[in-house]
């Protein structure tokens, strides 16, 4: 491998997670109604955010997160600044317990996972109900929630062997 | 997992994750949350949005081909459990259809004959732009859809978007070449319908369930609905034509008439955008109304 595409691969291992939770913002946009719609599309980013902070926050700055929420929020036609700050937040209390999940098991860290995702939830329900004026229904949020709290483990291993094999250098 | 939690800093992750930062730009959400609270429809947002779903059009028009498919796969695993009480229920509505036909087609000729008196003067016909949906918010608040046409094809903010059911919702916001469709279901879409045969006028409200309600009606008297009943675009307000099918009462509660809809939003995938001049009928335009009873002659002919 010469020089300049090494230097290339280098800048897309470091830019990996910020292009992963992009597509996973794009993936949010898309018209994907499997099985009728029934299965609600989970949320990746929220998954990547709570990955990366844990095992490398220094691949996904605090600049790519709020870049990954803004898209999302522009994207979807929320309000502005809503999940770039609920990804913030996220970030920000899951570094705070890094080095209690660092070396732990995986359950517990799924654990620790959909308690981010019980309290991102909080955080959109309480905010969007403020915003519309009326207490809205949060069946449909705990439902993609769930969702996303269930592939939680498949993304988990998936991200895990790309970060060990390919991010970082052995 | 030896090696998960090793920082190794290089490249875009070469600074350690600053806390800093993180903060203010947690203060920099929240200012945005604040002030999209006062002004959402501020020039510089929606100039934004509607960047950004210009920038974001090629790739959901590349993904959303894939998606259809798959999700047609996916579709139809349930339908063939139900496939021949579908059919059955298809036959009825067929043989129910071809009746409508026939009157249709008798009516058909009854309104040539009207038409062919001297003082029946078209009234401006609606230009539609039909287009694709290739993105979908998949929020469990924001219910919004991203079809393939924009300013470039004459979209405008505020038309009436339908499908080949009734009525999808209405354009919010317009890209060259896509734009953002408000559904009827979203928690801030408003548009003015009536009941048929009801005489109640009133404002069809999202309630981000899948039914949303007539929460607004003008008359005062007690309202006496018949579950069935259809519910049409009242086009108050002058943006949507008055007729467009939206759906049927479905019930009371309290004082909600709850709406069904006619289109199916998991099944929603070719559009609409129904590009509406009212009839100006105040006397200083007198020249207006004739230019646009004018123009769509040559197309009709």
């Amino acid at each position: 491998m010469g020089y300049r595409a090494e230097n290339l691969f280098r800048l897309f291992k470091a830019a990996a997670p910020t292009l992963l939770g992009l597509f996973g913002v794009i993936i949010l946009a898309l018209p994907v109604r499997f099985f009728e719609g029934v299965v609600p599309t989970p949320i990746i980013p929220l998954v990547i955010v709570f990955f990366w902070s844990i095992y490398g926050p220094s691949y996904l700055p605090a600049l790519s997160v709020f870049l990954i929420g803004l898209l999302q929020d522009l994207l979807t036609g929320g309000p502005l600044g809503l999940y770039a700050g609920v990804y913030l937040v996220t970030q920000f209390v899951v570094m705070s317990q890094r080095s209690y999940f660092l070396g732990r098991e995986q359950k517990v860290v799924w654990l620790g996972f959909s308690l981010v995702a019980v309290g991102a939830s909080v955080i959109l329900w309480l905010v969007m109900s403020l915003m519309s004026g009326v207490l809205l229904s949060p069946a449909a949020l705990l439902l993609q929630m769930l969702a996303t709290v269930m592939i939680y483990p498949v993304f988990g291993i998936v991200f895990g062997e790309l970060h060990r094999r390919v991010l970082v250098e052995v | 997992m030896e090696f998960l939690g090793q920082d190794r800093r290089e490249g875009l992750g070469r600074k350690a994750n600053s806390r800093f930062v993180l903060f203010l730009l947690i203060v920099v959400s929240v200012l945005l949350l604040l002030s999209s609270l006062y002004s959402a429809q501020a020039s510089v947002f929606k100039k934004a949005r509607e960047g950004v779903i210009d920038a974001a059009s090629p790739v959901l028009e590349l993904f959303s081909g894939p998606i259809a498919y798959f999700n047609d796969v996916t579709g139809s695993v349930s339908d063939y459990f139900n496939i021949l009480e579908q059919n059955k229920a298809l036959r009825q509505e067929n043989a129910e259809l071809r009746q409508w036909m026939d009157e249709a087609l008798d009516l058909r000729e009854v309104v040539a004959a009207y038409r062919g008196l001297q003082t029946y003067e078209a009234p401006p016909e609606a230009q539609p732009i039909d287009a694709y949906v290739i993105g979908e918010a998949n929020d469990a608040f924001a219910r919004s859809m991203i079809v393939n046409a924009g300013r470039t094809r004459n979209v405008e903010s505020g038309q009436a978007v339908v499908d080949e059911k009734g009525l999808v919702g209405r354009i919010v916001d317009t890209g060259a070449h896509a734009s953002r469709v408000l559904l009827l279901t979203d928690i801030q879409s408003r548009v003015p319908v009536y009941i048929e045969g009801a005489d109640i006028e009133g404002i069809l409200v999202g309630k981000t369930r899948d039914d949303p309600t007539i929460s607004f009606t003008e008359s005062s008297a007690p309202i006496e609905l018949i579950p069935g009943q259809r519910v049409l675009t009242s086009g108050a307000g002058g943006v949507m034509p008055r007729g467009l099918p939206v759906g049927v009462v479905e019930g009371m509660v309290r004082d909600d008439i709850i709406v069904d809809l006619y289109t199916n939003y998991v099944r929603t995938r070719m559009v609409r955008i129904i590009n509406y001049e009212f009839p100006a009928i105040n006397a200083d335009a007198a020249d207006e109304p004739a230019d646009s009873v004018d123009e769509p002659s040559p197309a009709e002919g």
